[in-house]
């Protein structure tokens, strides 16, 4: 139990770090959507479908996995930062609003394809998380 | 943003991804069903404070502490709280028990309660003023 703490306090502290110094080098463009999140949750995500299959297929210990997917990668991305930057938006205009809601949804088709990818990348592709998780 | 902001960053996420994985026990040893609970409220949870608090730091206490509180508090804690990673991991898991219009409803779902609760902690601290 003290070492899951370590583990996860530990990786969400490197996560968070990554994600600070991720949205340093991503620049935003001029209409304000943070692209900067966006990057470091697209990342987050693809890392987390990678370790999850190599966790799946025992390549990675449950406390790797713990280390790297609850921790590093949970912290690496972040939802509260990505809602809050569009209703900053949602706020300006009505054509910023839109910009807005469309980049939104980009973003969740977005991350979605990063779990699979990853996912894809780090196991046997006849066996993908979505059979593993109906028990395949 | 200065080293020592990196480091506020660090110990912030560390704490608060140590929330998030406790929450994330706590729920699931109460709730048994498909709906990926746990991480729904950590997300919405999260999402009002960082509202909230970045109206506060932002307007009223910027000049006072600098980006050391915003780098600790909201990159840090309530970002390393909150999980955009572990959602999608849900939503991925959830098509494949319940099909894709689950898990486009559950995604769906998050963040339109995600924007409504950011809105609203950015409204209190607006009225407050």
């Amino acid at each position: 139990m003290v070492n899951l703490v370590i583990l996860v306090m530990v990786g969400g502290g490197l996560g968070a770090m990554l994600r600070e110094f991720t949205m340093l080098m991503v620049p935003n463009p001029v209409d304000g959507f943070p692209l900067d999140i966006l990057v470091a949750n697209l990342l987050a995500a693809f890392l987390l479908g990678l370790v999850t299959a190599l966790h799946r297929r025992q390549v990675l210990s449950d406390d790797v996995y713990m280390l790297l997917g609850a921790g590093i990668m949970g912290g690496m991305s972040t939802f509260s930062s990505f809602v809050y930057g569009s209703v900053v938006l949602m706020h300006a205009s009505i054509a910023s609003a839109v910009v807005a809601s469309v980049c939104v949804v980009v973003s969740l088709a977005l991350g979605y394809l990063a779990i699979i990818v990853g996912d894809n990348l780090g196991g046997q592709a006849r066996r993908p998380v979505a059979a593993a998780a109906r028990g395949g | 943003m200065t080293a020592l902001d990196v480091l506020w960053v660090g110990l912030g996420g560390g704490l608060g991804s140590l929330l998030r994985w406790w929450v994330g026990r706590v729920v699931g040893e109460r709730y048994r069903g498909d709906f990926p609970l746990g991480t729904f409220l950590i997300n919405i949870s999260g999402a009002l404070p960082m509202g909230y608090l970045s109206v506060l730091f932002a307007v009223d206490w910027h000049t006072r502490h600098g980006t050391a509180l915003t780098a600790f508090c909201l990159t840090g804690i309530i970002g390393g709280y909150t999980t955009f990673s572990s959602m999608q991991m849900d939503a991925v898991k959830l098509a494949g028990t319940r099909g894709h219009g689950r898990a486009a409803s559950y995604l769906g779902l998050s963040v339109v309660a995600g924007l409504l609760a950011a809105a609203l902690g950015a409204a209190l601290a607006l009225a407050q003023r």
